[in-house]
């Protein structure tokens, strides 16, 4: 068995795939770029301290700014000038953020990705070395997480877990930059995979593949198998890509409600991010560039394009109508005038109707067979509608993995999602009523000695 | 609590993003809306309304007529008077008028479907609040009124013949006068007997009431003991068939019964409540809880045989007393002699009164189907399934409260606090 199968989780559905126009379309680079707004940082605490002036002429894969705590070291995508330094806006997981952003202009013409020579070892040297040598390239953790990878493996590795996961599920419709990447450098992206399992010292390493998609991954099945990483073929039920849902059907282990999957001690790391650690370290190519999903019904032409960071998400789309999307349709945001970043894995312009406006809820109880966290989303909403904090505490409003089904399934178009979401964030923000008193000065709560 | 604005917009979008600007992840949406979904189950529902047209001739399609016209009308008044917006009111307000149609006889007088309408609409779901916040399944509620208000009109159509409810014979179906009937002598089972002559319908005793009369020997006629072998020399394998009086039981799986519009004809009750599980619209563990609840209780619920002259015999565990052949017919005779594959399959079912979760949705079927079938034997309360469908509607947000699944990441143990 080439492909090993595995295990289920209750809830979820069959989304529709949808990713018929560009599963077979190669990455290409895209055509004209004209302006780039570099964004310093992917979070708004991040901050880099710039190293070019305005009119200065840069070449590509020029460091431009250096980081400070907390942040990642950000690399001219193409050759230019800095015109300017200004604001972009990025997306984030709470939606739009503004970063300071480098301006260039006069732009040398995008280039395909260049197969490189390497000129590291890795294999030679010690894993703490190798730990060392992720830092400095401009890469940030997987997903839309803004910590700097070199942070992320120091945060992983002192945690001592014990699997790691490379997540190629990617099963949100549309969208096939993973899938793309992984048929057309399969082997970097194993031996990136490889390369960060030494480095965290973890003897289980997994990937994760749809199992429609197996066939084309035959290129990778000869460095998986000398890496000694293992290849799993799940089925595509959503939201299986979700960390925490990977992380049940591989180990059986369930994330705590409002931590992460490294608490149960599994490391999940998308494809890009090990496409790009193997570049950085081997081949001393710095992160600059990702692949991004064009589609979507209005959308000019489909496609997998391989785009610098900084390029305006609308000018993937130019001329399609609203709403143009940063992200998969599950869990994207609005795109506005954000730009290009490693967590842009797909531009959609769909054809979603105009939003309905949502009638009250009739107690179907779709939300709750299908929500992955078994989750009681229509008591959850009466909780919301009511203002009921401690209800919503006590129903496990911080268990949800903010996948976005109760929001699909409901009949009466609730943005139930959006609703459980920020009950999440208030209910982890506001403390119990236990934790408040403990943590109140003692004269406040009537025990104190005086 | 409110939605949270999305971040704001740059200050020259233009007006379309603006438009765009309630639209929230995901951006793909599944296609069923609330609408549809009243208007399937409305669907599933004309089934055992065009069965009961069938079987009952154009006084069953007026008592239809009039109560959907009845509930559109009173739902129309009611927000046209306290100026509340009617939110999904037209198609729910037609399924509540059909289900009431299927809880009413045929032969009731003109006035009862409205009055019953009125109270559906009104009372039971208009002053709770509209569609997903009424406690009790509204046409039920309508039903309950109408038992309670006019109790002759809805139990004696014929003054002269207590008990005795009319059915169309199997040659004047559809065209028949429902109104047009006469008792026949050797009764052998619908299918067997065309119309009397000079009339089109046949006056038939209810099942329930057969059933019933084992129990309390009002009439001698129903007595279970009259012909019960006693004494020491009983033949052996000759059972007291008292069950010898009901109609055949393929005429309840047909329909050929007196009854209530939509309750007799089982075939397509079911039918049509399997497409709703189909469609997802109904777990089909409800269903199923309730009846086998029904059928349990049924089994081991002793009752008590009355016959002539004060002569009672208890029967503990009905099911096996007299061999599982005639306790098997027994359970049947009771599950299709009432309504409670009408109620099983569509009052239970309405999403708004009954529990969310799956796991709540199998104690309340459990506790429907337990409670109609105590009702059914030991009280003489009209339509018991019904009103035990009610009576575990009330119990519908304790039931939520309780059952509550194991939120993903918490154990049992912390099921309580897994904030």
């Amino acid at each position: 068995m080439i492909f090993r199968r595995y295990g289920q989780f209750t809830g979820g559905i069959d989304l529709p795939d949808e990713k018929d126009a560009t599963l077979e379309s190669p990455i290409v680079p895209w055509r004209r770029i004209e302006r780039l707004c570099v964004p310093l940082g992917r979070g708004a605490s991040a901050s880099a301290h710039l190293l070019v002036r305005p009119a200065q002429r840069v070449s590509a894969g020029e460091k431009i700014a250096a980081s400070d705590a907390g942040g990642a070291d950000v690399f001219a995508p193409l050759a230019g000038t800095v015109a300017s330094l200004t604001k972009a806006s990025v997306v984030t997981g709470e939606g739009l953020a503004s970063v300071p952003a480098v301006e260039l202009t006069d732009l040398s013409a995008p280039s395909p990705i260049m197969p490189l020579s390497p000129t590291f070892d890795w294999r030679s040297v010690s894993p703490q070395t190798l730990r060392g040598q992720i830092g400095g390239g401009g890469l940030t953790g997987p997903g839309s997480s803004p910590l700097p990878l070199e942070v992320w493996v120091r945060k992983a590795f002192g945690r001592k877990c014990r699997t790691l996961v490379l997540n190629a599920m990617e099963n949100q419709p549309y969208v096939t930059a993973d899938h793309r990447l992984l048929v057309e450098h399969g082997a970097e992206v194993i031996r990136g995979l490889a390369m960060l399992g030494t480095a965290l010292q973890i003897r289980s390493v997994l990937l994760a593949a749809d199992i429609r998609r197996i066939d084309d991954y035959r290129e990778i099945i000869g460095p998986a198998r000398m890496y000694g990483i293992e290849r799993i073929a799940l089925p595509h039920k959503y939201p299986i890509g979700l960390p925490p849902m990977l992380t049940k059907v591989l180990t059986r282990r369930e994330m705590p409600p409002g931590g992460s999957v490294m608490d149960v001690g599994v490391v999940i790391v998308d494809v890009s991010t090990c496409f790009a650690l193997y570049r950085w370290v081997v081949c001393g190519q710095p992160q600059t560039h990702r692949v991004a999903t064009v589609a979507g019904e209005r959308a000019p032409q489909c496609g997998n394009f391989w785009i610098p960071f900084g390029l305006a998400c609308r000018t993937l789309v130019a001329g399609a109508q609203e709403p143009i999307i940063c992200g998969g349709p599950m869990d994207a945001v609005r795109c506005g005038s954000a730009v290009a970043t490693a967590a842009t894995n797909a531009v959609l312009a769909l054809d979603a109707p105009l939003p309905a406006p949502p009638g009250p809820c009739i107690r179907c109880g779709w939300c709750t067979d299908h929500c992955p966290a078994r989750l009681n989303v229509a008591a959850l909403n009466d909780a919301f509608e009511l203002g009921l904090l401690q209800r919503a505490r006590r129903l496990g409003a911080r268990a949800c993995v903010e996948c976005g089904v109760c929001s699909y399934v409901c009949p009466a178009r609730l943005p139930l999602t959006a609703r459980v979401k920020q009950l999440k964030r208030t209910v982890g923000r506001v403390p119990t009523n236990r934790a408040a008193l403990a943590s109140m000065p003692k004269d406040q709560t009537g025990r104190g000695e005086s | 609590m409110t939605d949270r604005a999305e971040p704001s917009l740059d200050a020259a979008a233009p007006a379309e993003m603006r438009r765009f600007a309630a639209i929230r992840a995901p951006f793909v949406r599944a296609p069923e809306r609330a609408r549809t979904l009243f208007l399937v189950t409305l669907g599933a529902a004309c089934g055992p309304l065009l069965a009961g047209v069938a079987l009952f001739g154009y006084h069953a399609a007026m008592v239809a007529a009039l109560s959907v016209t009845g509930c559109i009308v009173a739902e129309q008044l009611y927000y046209r008077v306290t100026r509340a917006p009617a939110l999904l009111g037209r198609s729910h307000a037609c399924l509540t008028g059909v289900l009431l149609a299927l809880t009413l006889p045929a032969f009731v007088p003109w006035y009862v479907p409205l009055v019953a309408a009125a109270f559906a609409i009104i009372v039971a779901k208009a002053v709770f609040g509209g569609v997903g916040h009424f406690l009790w399944q509204p046409a039920l509620v309508g039903r309950l009124a109408v038992a309670v208000l006019f109790p002759v009109a809805l139990t004696m159509p014929f003054p002269s013949h207590r008990n005795a409810w009319p059915v169309l014979a199997r040659d004047k179906l559809l065209t028949g006068d429902v109104m047009n009937v006469r008792r026949v002598q050797n009764y052998k089972g619908w299918q067997k007997t065309p119309a009397p002559p000079g009339a089109d319908a046949l006056l038939l005793n209810q099942p329930t009431t057969i059933l019933n009369g084992l129990m309390k020997p009002a009439d001698p006629a129903f007595s279970a003991l009259a012909n019960l072998p006693s004494g020491p020399d009983v033949v052996p394998g000759a059972k007291p068939t008292a069950l010898s009086q009901l109609p055949p039981i393929s005429d309840l799986l047909y329909g050929g019964r007196p009854g209530s519009l939509g309750e007799t004809c089982a075939v397509v009750i079911v039918i049509a409540g399997l497409y709703l599980v189909y469609r997802n619209y109904v777990k089909w563990q409800l269903p199923l809880a309730f009846l086998a609840s029904a059928c349990c209780v049924l089994a081991i619920a002793p009752i008590c045989l009355a016959g002539p002259n004060q002569v009672t015999k208890t029967v503990w565990y009905p099911l096996v007393a007299e061999g599982l052949d005639v306790g098997f017919v027994y359970v049947s005779y009771q599950i299709l002699s009432c309504e409670l594959l009408l109620a099983a399959f569509f009052f239970a079912t309405e999403m708004t009164s009954r529990p969310v979760t799956t796991g709540g949705q199998v104690i309340f079927g459990l506790g429907c189907g337990a409670l109609a079938m105590l009702l059914k034997l030991y009280l003489d309360v009209p339509v018991p399934c019904f009103m035990a469908v009610l009576a575990m509607n009330t119990l519908t947000p304790a039931i939520d409260s309780i059952w509550r699944p194991r939120v993903f990441g918490c154990g049992w143990i912390r099921r309580r606090q897994p904030g």
